[in-house]
């Protein structure tokens, strides 16, 4: 598989180049963002606006007011649980375009229960003019920010850093309300989202090595969520739905399956995979994806539950997607 | 009272460890937030060493000393701090933000003895401090608080917020303490968003002001005796630090901000402390 290295640092930079109206505003963690390139780039549009996030949002809020494309960039905790009711009443109910760039969503920062935007999901979707976008690879990292360009009002984006896997051809980027389809199967249907789909994608494999066959859609567009085109393969799922987020099973994309599959009336099991309305530890992210079952292990769990049946899949059967180094589990990451 | 001989060289000596320690401790993590755990080295120790009254066998004892680390970020230093006063087993460091320890970088109030707050998400610290010292003063508590803030997290609106709420409710049981290294992750504080003039703005929202060497024990000394014998408003201490303090390659350096170091650079970091303390 290939990984990408910092991914959106080099978008970021592509995409601004012919759009003078594209600015990015950044709070003390510009490198820790990918935002430097731009700053480089571009640092006429560049502004640090300092580790003050309720007023770079709303500042933002005021230059999109004045027709400024401003690209907000700060950890995901930091723009939802921060700066809230910023984001709401100075960008979210006026409508204006200003793209919130998150990063290290959920569990993957090294940083603790400070840092881990459990709840963003819950918190934008619950925001009446709000897109979410959410990368699960570094095609959808590369074309995150031409989805949202295309949107006429806010766009919250929960982005990937670091070293991206490609789990999609490069020439099949993200396209807004579009659910890929991984896999095709009959027993069960999985819908992932961000980190989770590459977990997916490996137990998706050993599923099928077993003889369970699950439909597999990754959602990047988590709002408007497509609920019909999402009925139609869970109506088709003989045992049930499993959903699989890197967030709280609280108000995110378990929630909103729920509510689409309820309000359609497809009564089909649902599982919800996710952080279990509980404050998580701090550690790595692998260790935290396993603790919290958040991996490729806690899909089987949910597939052998839907099975009623255990699968008796082995932890080498898992790794179909290699993994990185083994050591990755003892060093810490940088914030 | 001013401090004698004896007396300092023994806050030099346990700054020595100090910084021996959060060294240690990074280089067994992988990597920690060493240059600001650095700058606040000498800070940590006279508070730890001198002026908390505190009982490290008794972590909840109701008439302790509380004192919040607003900048969260620091927890290593804290946590080495912590651990040499007796709070824990210091072995129990080995393992710092590594699995099933209790230690993340962030310290986690439900899981580490003395910390009296879960910080990380900066500029909480110094409001829960505000809250912590109007909780003495309606308890008829003669303890006092102090907090720990960086410079850089005095970008934060709710800084000033609690300092408006601190002097407005007169709290002169509370003791402010900002870790003014100039530094932060981007850049110089400067840079990344001005300070200055940074005392002036401290005295217009009611604070009495100490602007201080944060490395000189006299200096740390005078201005936390007298900020607890004379009460009369809301004390900040503004300490003059320099990050990365005591490790030649870190001093200074916007890049030591979060840093890892393999076996060789902790033993340049080694050296270089002992060649500073014994200067
Ligand atoms: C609300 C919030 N925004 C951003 C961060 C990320 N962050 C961690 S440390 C830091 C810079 C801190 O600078 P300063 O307070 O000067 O600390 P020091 O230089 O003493 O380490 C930033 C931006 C954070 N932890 N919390």
């Amino acid at each position: 598989m290939e990984i990408v290295r910092r991914p959106h640092a080099r978008n970021l930079v592509r995409f601004a180049a012919h759009k003078p109206e594209v600015l990015v505003l950044s709070a003390d963690l510009t490198s820790s963002c990918e935002a430097d390139d731009f700053r480089a780039a571009y640092p006429e549009r560049f502004f640090s606006v300092g580790m003050a996030e309720q007023n770079m949002l709303s500042l933002a809020g005021g230059l999109a007011r004045e027709g400024m494309l401003p690209h907000v960039h700060t950890f995901a905790v930091f723009i939802c649980r921060r700066a809230f009711d910023q984001v709401a009443m100075s960008v979210a109910y006026p409508n204006l375009r200003v793209r919130l760039v998150g990063f290290l969503p959920g569990l993957t920062t090294p940083g603790g229960v400070t840092h881990q935007a459990i709840d963003d999901v819950a918190l934008m979707r619950v925001l009446p003019n709000m897109t979410i976008l959410e990368c699960g690879d570094a095609t959808e990292v590369e074309s995150a920010l031409d989805v949202a360009h295309g949107v006429p009002g806010p766009v919250y984006l929960r982005m990937l850093r670091g070293e991206v896997p490609r789990l999609f051809s490069s020439s099949d980027p993200m396209v807004l309300g579009q659910m890929r389809l991984v896999s095709r199967g009959a027993d069960l249907l999985v819908v992932s989202s961000g980190v989770c789909t590459e977990e997916a994608m490996r137990a998706v494999l050993a599923l099928r090595r077993k003889g369970v066959s699950a439909a597999h859609l990754h959602v990047s567009t988590l709002k408007p969520l497509s609920g019909d085109g999402l009925c139609d393969f869970a109506s088709e799922a003989r045992l049930g739905v499993i959903t699989m987020e890197n967030h709280s099973v609280v108000g995110g994309l378990g929630s909103a399956v729920a509510e689409a599959l309820a309000e359609r009336g497809v009564g089909k099991r649902l599982v919800r995979l996710g952080v279990q309305d509980q404050y998580a530890h701090g550690a790595s992210k692998s260790y935290l994806l396993a603790k919290y079952g958040l991996d490729a292990r806690a899909l089987i769990g949910a597939a052998e539950r839907l099975c009623e049946a255990p699968l008796d899949i082995a932890d080498g059967e898992l790794l179909g997607v290699d993994k990185g180094p083994a050591d990755e589990q003892s060093k810490a990451e940088a914030l | 009272m001013p401090i004698d001989k004896n007396e300092k060289q023994r806050l030099q000596e346990k700054a020595r460890q100090h910084r021996t320690d959060i060294v240690n401790v990074t280089e067994w993590a992988g990597g920690a937030h060493i240059g600001g755990a650095m700058s606040m080295a000498d800070i940590l120790t006279i508070l730890y060493y001198k002026f908390l009254r505190i009982d490290p066998a008794r972590p909840d004892w109701d008439e302790r000393d509380r004192m919040i680390l607003s900048k969260g970020h620091g927890g290593v230093g804290l946590a080495a701090v912590l651990g040499r006063r007796g709070y824990f087993d210091m072995a129990l460091l080995r393992n710092f933000n590594k699995f099933k320890s209790p230690f993340g970088m962030h310290l986690d109030c439900r899981k580490v003895a003395g910390v009296d707050a879960s910080t990380g998400s900066l500029g909480h610290g110094m409001s829960m401090a505000v809250g912590l010292a109007l909780g003495a003063r309606l308890q008829r508590k003669s303890w006092i608080t102090y907090c720990i803030v960086g410079d850089g997290e005095c970008n934060e609106g709710s800084i000033w917020e609690a300092a408006m709420s601190a002097s407005h409710f007169k709290l002169t049981n509370l003791i402010t303490i900002v870790d003014r290294n100039s530094l932060m992750i981007d850049g110089r504080t400067e840079d990344v968003m001005a300070l200055e003039p940074f005392a002036d703005k401290w005295r217009a929202f009611g604070f009495l002001v100490k602007e201080i060497d944060g490395h000189d024990f006299d200096e740390l000394n005078d201005a936390i005796s007298d900020a607890r014998e004379k009460r009369q408003a809301p004390v900040v201490i503004i300490a003059k630090t320099v990050k990365g303090k005591g490790v030649d390659y870190m001093e200074n350096e916007v890049k030591w901000h979060y840093g890892s170091m393999n076996s060789e650079l902790a033993q340049q970091a080694r050296r270089s402390i002992e060649k500073m303390h014994s200067a």
